[in-house]
């Protein structure tokens, strides 16, 4: 926080310059140019903002009331949509399956992120490649990350996973793993993890890193060893940077879809559908627009009570 | 850090990053064998063999050329607007004083948790009735202005340790507030949106879902990848060098400026301290 900042404008101007306005005025310049000059900058981020998030935003909610199918006539249903969400087994069963890959996704990446920045934190330089492979999936989108993934878990001896369970001599367990249940919901939060394991790597090693010296030079005098340096002194200074991460990929994988898509495309027999993936079943290819927008709101009234502390921060911030 | 690092700690970091990149390996070593070796598992390198033919004959049985052509015209023209309209916004919103200017850099700045699935359905309906499905528009427009929401933000936080007094002096010496912008704050500027311009290219080119839905005959690399994917076709070899080639740009982007991805990826995420 910049100390200086509230009352920059009093102490560092030392006289009003005549002419540019009334001479004891509070605020710089005049009111009209200055608003002015701000909307017209503003315009086109209020213009694509409104177009692509406040309009659809305000429709998603209105359609959810109606009963659209295709190109027939809409009809207004009320909290229709809503009361067949909930008694419709296969959107109860895309919620459970949603908040598994959530947890899975979560727990699974960041402990392996966070406990990669802890190591890494003991010898930067000598794991700076190390590292880097791990971050790199960061650079890898979901849907090629899906792609690859396939060929790990495709059945028979083309699979790499079944591969190595037949060397290692435990050929019994080899499976087509995209085509049962668990197995593809197991895969799915497995492919997830390893492709959104960057961020939390990269959040918690900024964390570790800006833990003072003095602290860890202290612990190390005492005879410390690295994993209890980890557990009682690293771990919790870098909370805060494990936390964002928490938040982050608890974000982007409730609203998953893309490696929902590509990698087993919600089934077996849909066993794999999350909410988000659901929603673009039923309003995209079945055409029942009103009811996938409804399974859209129940998306994002999740999305908004997992964000609602990082909301709460960045309203409270917003000067 | 502390001392002499133990060198077991080097030695797991190692595993766990050797393991990282098995994936990426298996999908270089598939691009370059036979479709029979693919078969027996590509791992086996003593007897498989090795061939190039995938990566010549992939760009005449998938339209390769023409995708590659549409994700960067997507991208780069996403890219683009995003980084001239967000720094402007992101002044406006910090220097200047307007009406209802809390309310909309509130909404502006939350609006990094929507779910795209939120504009789907609405975008489908409007670009369907104004006949801009299959046009890139239909898919830059959306990129652009969901950026709005994690970029403003950004530009917005490097602009609070901004010296106040430049500002200050601008005025004094007779800057509105456009010349302001543009001569004492925009040259300083090229750090946040360097990190911005590298998030959105990496989003715009990897994202699935909405080019998947308002392009259709003109498909970005992605939506080609995932298209194939999910045929049942026998050509492992080339489908592999598809992949390679969608990953390709962004990857060599990604590690090009990873300073600026990280330093970005952590002020946008509000994990700056």
């Amino acid at each position: 926080m910049a100390s200086a900042k509230p009352h920059a404008r009093e102490s560092g101007v030392p006289f009003t310059p005549t002419g540019t306005g009334s001479p004891n005025r509070p605020r710089r310049g005049l009111a009209l140019p200055e608003w002015t000059t701000a909307f017209l900058l503003l315009t086109p981020v209020i213009l694509l903002f409104s177009i692509s998030v406040i309009y659809p935003v305000i429709e998603t909610v209105r359609i959810s009331f109606w009963e659209i199918r295709g190109l027939g006539r809409p009809s207004f249903v009320g909290l229709g949509n809503y009361a067949r969400l909930f008694s419709d087994p296969v959107f109860l069963g895309t919620l459970w399956t949603t908040l598994i890959f959530t947890l899975g996704v979560t727990i699974v990446s960041v402990s392996i992120g966070w406990f990669i920045a802890l190591l890494c934190a003991f010898a930067p330089r000598q794991t700076s490649i190390f590292r880097l492979m791990i971050f790199a999936t960061f650079g890898i989108s979901e849907a090629v990350a899906g792609y690859i993934w396939i060929g790990i878990f495709r059945p028979g001896d083309a699979g790499l996973l079944n591969g190595i369970l037949t060397a290692i001599g435990l050929g019994e367990f080899a499976q087509p793993w995209l085509g049962g249940a668990n197995s593809a919901l197991i895969a799915l939060i497995v492919t997830a993890s390893w492709s959104a394991v960057g961020l939390p790597l990269l959040l918690s090693f900024a964390s570790v890193q800006a833990i003072p010296r003095s602290i860890l030079e202290a612990a190390y005098m005492d005879g410390a060893k690295p994993l209890t340096m980890m557990w009682h002194i690293m771990v919790p200074l870098s909370l805060p940077g494990a936390r964002v991460a928490v938040f982050l990929t608890l974000l982007s994988s409730l609203r998953a879809f893309d490696i929902v898509f590509v990698l087993t495309a919600g089934g077996p027999a849909r066993a794999t559908e999350t909410v988000g993936f659901f929603m673009y079943r039923e309003s995209m290819t079945q055409f029942n627009l009103g009811y996938g927008a409804a399974a859209t709101i129940i998306l994002l009234i999740g999305v908004l009570l997992v964000s609602t502390p990082a909301i709460a921060q960045r309203t409270r911030g917003a000067k | 850090m502390v001392g002499r690092a133990p060198i077991w700690i080097i030695f797991v970091v190692g595993i766990v990053g050797c393991l990282w990149i098995i994936p990426i390996i298996g999908i270089v070593a598939t691009s370059l064998q036979t479709t029979d070796s693919i078969a027996r598992g590509w791992w086996h390198f003593g007897e498989n063999e090795f061939s190039l033919q995938a990566w010549y004959t992939v760009w005449q049985t998938y339209p390769l050329a023409g995708s590659l052509w549409v994700s960067i015209k997507i991208t780069l023209a996403a890219t683009a607007l995003t980084m001239v309209t967000a720094p402007a916004a992101a002044y406006v919103f910090h220097y200047l004083r307007f009406p209802m200017r809390r309310l909309w850099l509130i909404i502006i700045i939350n609006a990094f948790v929507l779910p795209q699935q939120v504009v789907i359905i609405p975008l489908f309906q409007l670009w369907r009735e104004v006949g801009l499905l299959d046009n890139m528009a239909a898919v830059v427009i959306p990129f652009v202005g969901l950026s709005y929401a994690w970029a403003v933000f950004l530009i917005k936080s490097f602009l609070e340790d901004f010296p106040k007094e430049l500002i200050e002096a601008a005025r004094i010496d007779g800057c509105g507030p456009i010349r302001t912008f543009t001569q004492v704050v925009l040259p300083n500027l090229i750090s946040p949106i360097a990190a911005c311009g590298i998030l959105q290219f990496l989003w715009c080119w990897n994202t699935l879902l909405l080019p998947m839905l308002f392009l259709r005959s003109d498909i970005s690399l992605t939506v080609l990848l995932a298209r194939i994917a999910g045929t049942y076709d026998p050509n492992l070899d080339q489908q592999a060098v598809a992949a390679i080639v969608t990953a390709l740009i962004p990857l060599a982007i990604f590690l090009l400026f990873q300073k600026q991805f990280a330093a970005g990826n952590r002020v946008s995420s509000g994990g700056k301290e």
